[in-house]
């Protein structure tokens, strides 16, 4: 098969965005060498001395690493789950709603949050959770001792979850809702008339309908599992609570821009990007298998 | 399918293709990078004069420097029409030495600042004149980014700076001396930066009908009392006994940071003869660091006790703003240098014209002696970029603004300046305060005060009845005026804030004030280790013994290699 002349269009539709990604994505991967070198800004990437190892041996002695790569995990994959899962189950309750007003409303309210960035959205959780803000008062009425959320450590990851969750799922929902619309009306129709109730026509239309946007979603989201984000983290965390809460993201801020370690900071980014890399794969096989999701 | 492998062959050729040019890329830049060093420094060599240098002496075509600004984003001190890069100073810059401004990048001040310039030094590309920490002065010299400021400074630097200078007995000088050469311009800060004080709420004291605490067991009593004998008078029991650190503040100051920690709780350290940070001399000798001493543990009991029973504020080091409460009327005790009159003071004055703010040399330690920690009187520095022609404009512009500083219109920030790093006689406070108290007794006039190097002192006494009211020997908030809060801030700062730095004081000094070489690569790590167990342990997340592991694994982490390491040091 030769590209046919209609194909060129498409392959020109493409090139900003190749251009994007060679510029942005792969250049800058050349500093990875920066990790394997005792990094010298005034000597740059190609005089600096080269010293193996080294930077990987301190990080992994420093016990930093695995608390980081554990904590990134953790986060991640419980935020995949509840991105998955939360707007889902909306999306469902929204679609069984007959009202339009009420659903469109209802809409709109909840993917508001989705707008507002992480620096405004943590002031407004840190009051929220303060220890006379309204979380902790509604406590107090059924006599729980006020709670002082963003030290307690062990609390700290299921903030970040929920919150990102709250922040997020209205958005998501939209793209269920969106699936949703593609099922055939038809199926309902004789679905009913065989005499499906409203939970099993749930069962049997509605989820099938969607499978494979979940799938796929669910599948796309693991190439991100290391993400779990900075953003996020870095605008709620404190000293208390990086035992469960720093991420390899904001670690490798605080060793790179804050303390001028900039070769045991890429050093730990490196580790990310290999753990990411395989992720990817793996999740590129199981789209092309669960969902037939191919790029080539 | 095949179509779509032509689309990968493409894709990967064109990732070839710019992975070369890159590569190619860098090398020409660094090349032609080294030919304008050479040709600038025989520029350089060509236009040395032979004539001895004229410190303000101005240039015959226009001079532009290139800096990159840190700008208070809350600052609205500039007059409409004026911008960073032209107002009152750039212009008297301009119009004394024709040197032009040009700034490359601004940010906010503070941590935004210190992150721009890690970035600038990590990709070399520094402005032509930068003002750092100790930490990025050395990563710039490591990297031979900046240039050697030996000879200018002996050619153009002031009488008046290099009088400044060697007051400090050379500490300056060391700090910016690297294998013998000056790598860049030292400031010099006032001591009082380094004292901090006790600041409380002394109308809330009469109210209860308490006296001022003396030792950390009467300032137990009175913050107990702060938080439950309700003195706002609300008829809640929603204040604060003492203010702690905010959301990534410091417990305590150390010797790379060892001054302004404000909302810290150094003066509770010092009460127990404990001096977390800094570098001390043990009984052999031999220095020894402050936080892994048996002292910091005792104050951390107590501090940890003092935490449970909600005499800390209880969201210390999550709050945004530790100043909210200060400034809202919710809070009884902080600590914090003697220029809380700048900050946070004239907020919380606004706020509640009745809250007494004063401040004292307290809690006293063991031995009833106030002991607090002091600072090293150069924490910041002006360094210039190592291609830069005119490394002489450095010293020209502090030479301008020492002399000048006085004749400035006061309202104006002075952060506005292009590059400044503070010259302040070391006793300026204490001195000042003296002198001001002479004035108003009438028995000195402003124009005796025209004192070389205490820049500010003939000015504040021409101001200073402005801001304090009859009878001038009782500073209590309802005798001063803050009709001029400008003023105010000043007067308030020297007489109520400096008051503790007449007082008697049993000086602490660290044995260094600048990182050793291991330093450079594992100090982040360790103090990290150190700020999240004190933390835990005073906020009750970690039990009290967790310092003694705390202990062993400081060591144990490169600890023990750096005291070695500063053994060496101050051998030297």
């Amino acid at each position: 098969m030769k590209t046919r002349a209609f194909e060129k269009h498409y392959y020109l539709m493409l090139l900003p965005g190749l251009i994007w990604l060679v510029l942005f994505n792969m250049v800058p991967m050349v500093g990875i060498v920066m990790a394997f070198q005792d990094f010298n800004p005034g000597l740059g990437i190609f005089g600096s001395e080269w010293i193996g190892l080294e930077n990987f041996e301190f990080m992994f002695l420093l016990g930093d690493s695995k608390t980081v790569l554990y904590n990134t995990v953790f986060i991640a994959v419980l935020k995949i789950a509840g991105n998955l899962l939360v707007p889902l189950v909306f999306a469902l309750m929204l679609n069984e709603l007959r009202l339009q007003v009420v659903k469109r409303w209802v809409q709109t309210v909840v993917y508001l949050p989705h707008f507002l960035s992480w620096v405004i959205l943590s002031g407004i959780l840190l009051d929220v959770f303060a220890l006379k803000g309204p979380v902790n008062q509604l406590l107090s009425a059924f006599g729980v001792e006020p709670i002082l959320f963003f030290a307690r450590a062990e609390l700290f990851p299921y903030i970040i979850v929920g919150s990102d969750v709250w922040k997020e799922f209205g958005f998501n929902t939209i793209i269920y809702l969106a699936a949703l619309t593609a099922i055939n009306p038809s199926l309902y129709e004789a679905a009913a008339m065989d005499g499906a109730r409203r939970l099993q026509r749930l069962w049997h239309v509605t989820l099938p309908g969607i499978s494979t946007t979940v799938v796929l979603l669910a599948v796309l989201s693991l190439g991100n599992v290391l993400n779990a984000g900075f953003d996020q983290v870095f605008n709620l965390y404190n000293p208390l609570v990086y035992s469960t809460g720093d991420i390899i993201d904001t670690w490798v801020y605080r060793a790179g821009l804050v303390n001028l370690q900039f070769s045991l900071a890429t050093a730990m980014g490196l580790l990310k990007s290999v753990v990411s890399f395989v992720l990817i794969v793996i999740s590129y096989m199981l789209a092309s298998k669960f969902a037939n999701y191919r790029i080539f | 399918m095949i179509a779509s492998s032509k689309g990968l062959s493409i894709l990967l050729a064109a990732v070839l293709l710019t992975l070369t040019a890159c590569g190619t890329g860098e090398p020409t830049s660094n090349s032609s990078g080294n030919a304008n060093e050479k040709t600038s420094e025989t520029a350089a060599n060509a236009d040395a004069p032979a004539a001895p240098a004229d410190p303000f002496g101005k240039y015959e075509s226009p001079v532009t420097i290139n800096v990159g600004q840190a700008i208070d984003p809350t600052d609205t001190s500039l007059p409409a029409g004026d911008t960073p890069e032209n107002n009152q100073y750039t212009r008297h810059i301009k119009e004394q030495l024709n040197v032009e401004t040009k700034i490359i990048w601004q940010t906010a001040t503070g941590k935004d600042y210190d992150q721009k310039v890690n970035l600038a030094i990590a990709s070399n590309d520094l402005p032509d004149l930068v003002v750092v920490n100790d930490a990025q002065l050395r990563q710039m010299v490591k990297a031979n980014q900046i240039a050697d400021l030996t000879e200018v400074f002996e050619q153009y630097a002031s009488p008046a700076i290099k009088g400044i200078i060697e007051k400090t007995e050379g500490r300056a000088m060391k700090a910016v001396t690297f294998d013998g050469k000056m790598m860049a311009l030292p400031n010099v800060t006032a001591r009082g930066d380094a004292v901090h004080t006790m600041w409380i709420r002394k109308d809330w004291l009469d109210k209860l009908g308490l006296e001022v605490p003396k030792t950390v067991e009467d300032l137990r009593a009175v913050a107990k009392a702060f938080v439950e004998n309700d003195p706002d008078g609300n008829g809640q029991k929603d204040t604060i006994g003492i203010s702690g650190p905010q959301a990534g503040g410091k417990l305590h100051a150390n010797f790379i940071a060892s001054s302004n920690n404000t909302f810290g709780l150094d003066p509770i350290f010092s009460a127990f003869l404990a001096y977390p940070g800094f570098w001390l001399e043990g009984d052999d000798g031999k220095p020894q660091y402050g936080s892994i001493q048996p002292q910091v543990k005792d104050a951390l009991a107590t501090l940890r006790d003092m935490y449970a029973e909600g005499l800390i504020d209880q969201e210390m080091s999550i709050r945004k703003d530790a100043a909210e409460p200060v400034v809202g009327g919710k809070s009884g005790i902080f600590f914090g240098p003697f220029w809380m009159g700048y900050w946070p003071l004239p907020d919380a004055i606004k706020n509640d014209p009745t809250a007494n703010w004063q401040a004292y040399a307290l809690p006293l330690d063991v031995n009833g002696e106030y002991s607090p920690h002091m600072a090293t009187p150069s924490n910041t520095f002006l360094a210039v970029r190592k291609d830069y022609e005119h490394p002489e404009v450095a010293l020209k512009l502090m030479n301008l603004l020492v002399r000048d500083e006085a004749t400035f219109d006061v309202s104006v920030s002075l952060n506005h300046y292009p590059v400044r790093i503070v010259y302040a006689p070391v006793d300026e406070i204490e001195f000042s305060v003296e002198m001001l108290k002479e004035v108003l007794a009438g028995t000195k006039t402003p124009e005796e005060l025209d004192i070389p190097g205490y820049k500010l002192l003939a000015s504040d006494a021409m101001n200073v009845k402005k801001a304090k009211l009859e009878p001038y020997d009782k500073y209590d908030i309802q005798y001063w005026s803050t009709e001029d809060m400008g003023i105010w801030s000043r007067q308030y700062s020297m007489f109520v804030g400096g008051a503790p730095l007449l007082e008697p004081r049993n000086e602490v000094y660290s044995l260094t004030y600048s990182q050793t070489k291991t330093m450079e690569s594992r100090w982040a790590n360790l103090e990290k280790l150190e700020n999240e167990t004190f933390l835990k342990i005073i906020m009750g997340a970690a039990p009290i013994d967790t310092f003694d592991s705390f202990v062993e694994e400081w060591k144990k982490l490169g600890g023990d290699k750096i005291t070695e390491e500063v053994a060496e040091a101050i051998q030297e």
